[in-house]
């Protein structure tokens, strides 16, 4: 299998298989609409906005009530956004190619991430025994699904992982 | 964690705290000399209003240990090799205390850390 990400001068190049946008473009449809419910006994809403404040309930409803919007709106601005991007791609050789500048590998680093984590907490991965499942089982198409946008979150972090990427807040930091 | 390597475990509260001083001063972060609150705060300094906020990283079976030190480097502007030992730390242990802050900035870095997906709380330095 060849790789989905790679350099390309200051762009990382994306270049999907047909049915690997459509599985984007079907997970991504998932998640926005159990955001737009935002049912707060989810367990997909329940793992995205998690607990904020460990052992005080109410300043932990507190904070969350102050934060909940903010990471809203940045998880469905990353959604659309990755959408955009793969609206922007086109077929070379049999593949859909487009090339992620600035922001957008961290922003689609972020969205897979977010991708993976809804499905894991709609099949209760916190309570699956990965080995217990039989090969027919739909969770593991699941769990292979997971696995196959966590193997891409691996190619972004190698390209992303250069010392001009990652940033101290002290630009004069001493960083290898 | 999700990760395809088994990794053997191992920390030491020293560290820990070292970190913590780093993610104050990322500029010192790199320093191996940094100075280490040694000793209990007394009774006076715990009924401080003023007392930190702990920022605790908490294990989660789908986040990759690589991003997971992609997140701390980049939120806290750790080195790779402190990053790296509290993502061990979170994966061996099931937590690992990532900074201690007053309560705005570590509400803030709780909020960052959502916002990557990774599960953080804050609770009031013990």
């Amino acid at each position: 299998m060849s790789r989905v990400f790679q350099a390309r001068g200051d762009a990382i190049r994306a270049q999907f298989e047909p049915q690997e946008v459509e599985l984007l473009r079907t997970l991504e449809q998932g998640v926005s609409d159990t955001l737009a419910h935002a049912d707060e006994t989810d367990p997909v809403i329940e793992r995205l906005f998690p607990t904020a404040v460990a052992g005080d309930d109410d300043a932990d409803a507190e904070l969350r009530r102050l934060l909940r919007d903010e990471l809203l709106e940045a998880r469905q601005a990353g959604l659309r956004a990755l959408i955009e991007i793969l609206d922007r791609a086109r077929l070379h050789r049999g593949r859909l190619r487009v090339d992620l500048t600035d922001d957008e590998p961290l922003l689609v680093l972020g969205v897979l991430n977010d991708l993976r984590l809804a499905i894991g907490a709609r099949i209760g991965i916190e309570h699956l025994e990965r080995d217990n499942i039989p090969d027919d089982d739909a969770l593991q198409y699941r769990l292979a699904v997971m696995d196959h946008l966590g193997w891409w979150q691996e190619q972004l972090l190698v390209l992303l992982d250069g010392p001009d990427e990652v940033r101290t807040t002290d630009e004069q930091g001493d960083w290898p | 964690m999700a990760s395809r390597v088994a990794i053997p475990g191992g920390s030491d509260r020293g560290r820990v705290v070292q970190a913590t001083i780093a993610a104050s001063a990322p500029c010192a972060s790199g320093a191996p000399e940094a100075p280490v609150r040694e000793q209990e705060p007394d009774l006076e300094e715990r009924t401080d209003p003023d007392r930190p906020w702990d920022v605790i990283v908490w294990d989660d079976p789908v986040n990759l240990m690589s991003y997971v030190v992609f997140v701390l480097r980049r939120v806290f502007g750790f080195s790779e090799p402190v990053a790296h030992k509290l993502m061990l730390e979170v994966h061996n242990l099931g937590k690992a205390l990532v900074a201690s802050e007053p309560r705005e900035r570590a509400e803030m870095y709780v909020s960052q850390l959502h916002g990557y997906g990774l599960q953080a709380t804050m609770e009031r330095s013990s």
